[in-house]
């Protein structure tokens, strides 16, 4: 399952607006990945970079414009498409109280790819304490996961991404729980498995510091479009002028 | 005549067992898939059915079975159709049930507050029949077997319905599932409980099991238990104090939850947390 021209991700000008808005959450996008590729969407608060995710992943459905992974229109193919996508959403915490261990969730990231009625055997349990292991945090595996502090939480849900064994990975500010050291630690991994795995991988951030010197391509999105899609040196330039703009118009 | 009494009573043993056998099971997914203004909905839209079947002297579980599945339709498929939420569907259908089972009761050709009407509104030991043994039974082995085989699914759906739609589970075949069995269930405790009353059955069983264990797996296996010493301890304090069933049964319930409260582990653990 390739995309024509090898592109796995294509977003073809796309809008999205949410249920009872006027104005969409996006508008007229356009971005294409190819296999393996890193791209690092930045940008102010309410740009749109969780939205464009979501649209991609069919979570969110498409107002105007296509959207297709793997070659795979997700509108009529979504289930299908999900299944191929490791996603981490943006601030998921688990309540103390909780009925599920770290390795409930990483598991979670098995089934739907096993597809209905398969039972979990013992390869998919390997599958996903390694995907504990890659965050550091299989010796939590039978912690209950509500327990486990937020950043630990946080690298309980990017391995139940892994452990799917994505062809695709959606990551919303995956490191926003994390200590900076954890933070440098998950961003090589992030890159390293990028590499290895060669998964089309987006990763929204919006702290420019956490962005490796690895990434050649960034994103920047500012009031639901996409106003650069350059080499890091460009693209942050462009990044900074979307700041200044957003604190010019905050002066009252 | 002490036959017949004994008799009796073995089959409102057995009804309580399996009634609360399969409110313990399914009650576990209306409070983890956050399910229990549906639930709430369907207990009345059976109730509302029950007093039809009473009003028209037709069988209540066959007229119950018809409301149950029309409310189970319009909370599920057309609610999703027509872009309803559930709050918004569910403040429509319980006080529609409501009414409609107030006006059926008042139609009810029978004088005053006769058995049948009573045993639709609080329940009654004696209007368990052989063949709602049997009915209950084959629901206890099929949504047992149901839940078995759908475990994976419905697991990752009770952790998060939202990601487990991002990881490609298509989750509505699995709540309209869920739906249409709280209906059943309701449905087939009605007679037992009584349609005012079912729900707290649902509801406070899984919610004290809840209390105490924290693997998922532990609690759907041991909730039905739980739940069937509920219902049989409420028929004993029934039996004994001469009280409406349906409303012992309840009494029991809230009562362990209550103290599930105080004795929770679990929430012993949070409070040291917390302290410390």
């Amino acid at each position: 399952m390739d995309g024509r021209d090898g592109k796995i991700i294509r977003v073809e000008n796309v809008s999205t607006t949410y249920e009872g808005e006027k104005r969409p959450a996006i508008r007229g996008v356009n971005l294409a990945l190819e296999n393996g590729e890193l791209v690092y969407l930045v940008g102010p608060n309410a740009a749109g970079k969780t939205t464009l995710l979501e649209t991609i992943n069919g979570l969110q459905p498409v107002s105007k414009g296509e959207v297709s992974v793997l070659g795979l229109d997700v509108r009529g193919h979504g289930s299908v498409v999900r299944k191929e996508i490791g996603y981490v959403p943006q601030d998921f915490m688990v309540e103390a109280l909780e009925p599920y261990t770290a390795l409930d969730v990483a598991m979670m990231g098995r089934y739907a790819k096993m597809g209905v009625l398969r039972r979990p055997e013992k390869e998919d349990f390997k599958k996903a304490m390694e995907a504990l292991g890659l965050l550091g945090v299989e010796e939590l595996a039978c912690k209950p996961v509500g327990k486990l502090s937020g950043g630990q939480q946080q690298k309980v849900m990017i391995s139940r991404a892994l452990a799917k064994e994505p062809k695709v990975l959606l990551l919303d500010e995956p490191f926003s729980n994390l200590d900076p050291s954890s933070r440098q630690e998950v961003s090589a991994l992030v890159c390293r498995l990028n590499e290895e795995r060669k998964m089309a991988t987006i990763v929204v951030t919006h702290d420019i510091r956490q962005i490796p010197e690895r990434c050649r391509r960034i994103v920047v999105m500012n009031g639901g479009r996409i106003v650069a899609d350059e080499s890091p040196e460009k693209a942050l330039a462009a990044l900074e002028s979307c700041q200044n703009i957003g604190a010019e118009e905050a002066v009252p | 005549m002490i036959w017949l009494e004994l008799a009796i009573i073995r089959r409102a043993m057995i009804g309580c067992a399996l009634t609360g056998f399969l409110t313990g099971l399914i009650g576990v997914f209306v409070v983890r898939m956050r399910l229990t203004s549906i639930g709430y909905s369907m207990s009345h839209g059976a109730f509302a059915g029950a007093a039809l079947g009473v009003a028209v002297s037709a069988n209540p579980l066959s007229t119950s079975i018809l409301f149950s599945a029309v409310t189970a339709l319009l909370i599920g498929p057309v609610a999703d159709k027509a872009r309803l939420s559930q709050d918004t569907i569910t403040s429509i259908a319980f006080p529609l049930n409501m009414a409609l089972a107030f006006i059926f009761l008042a139609l009810s050709p029978q004088i005053g507050l006769s058995s049948e009407v009573a045993s639709v509104l609080w329940g009654s030991v004696i209007s368990i029949s052989n063949s709602d043994i049997l009915y209950l039974a084959i629901l206890c082995i099929t949504a047992s077997i149901l839940i078995h085989f759908f475990w994976k699914e419905l697991f990752t759906i009770m952790f998060d319905r939202r990601l487990a739609e991002a990881d490609g589970i298509n989750t509505k075949p699995f709540v309209y599932l869920m739906i249409f069995l709280i209906g059943i269930v309701i449905t087939l405790s009605i007679k037992l409980v009584g349609g005012l009353l079912v729900f707290a059955l649902l509801f406070n069983t899984a919610s004290t099991t809840l209390q105490f264990l924290q693997d998922m797996k532990k609690i759907v296996l041991f909730s039905p238990i739980a739940g069937s010493a509920m219902c049989v301890s409420g028929l004993v304090a029934s039996l004994a104090f001469d009280l409406p069933v349906g409303s012992c049964i309840v009494l029991v319930s809230t009562i362990a939850f209550a103290v599930s409260i105080l004795l929770s582990p679990k929430r012993k653990r949070k409070e040291v947390k917390e302290s410390s």
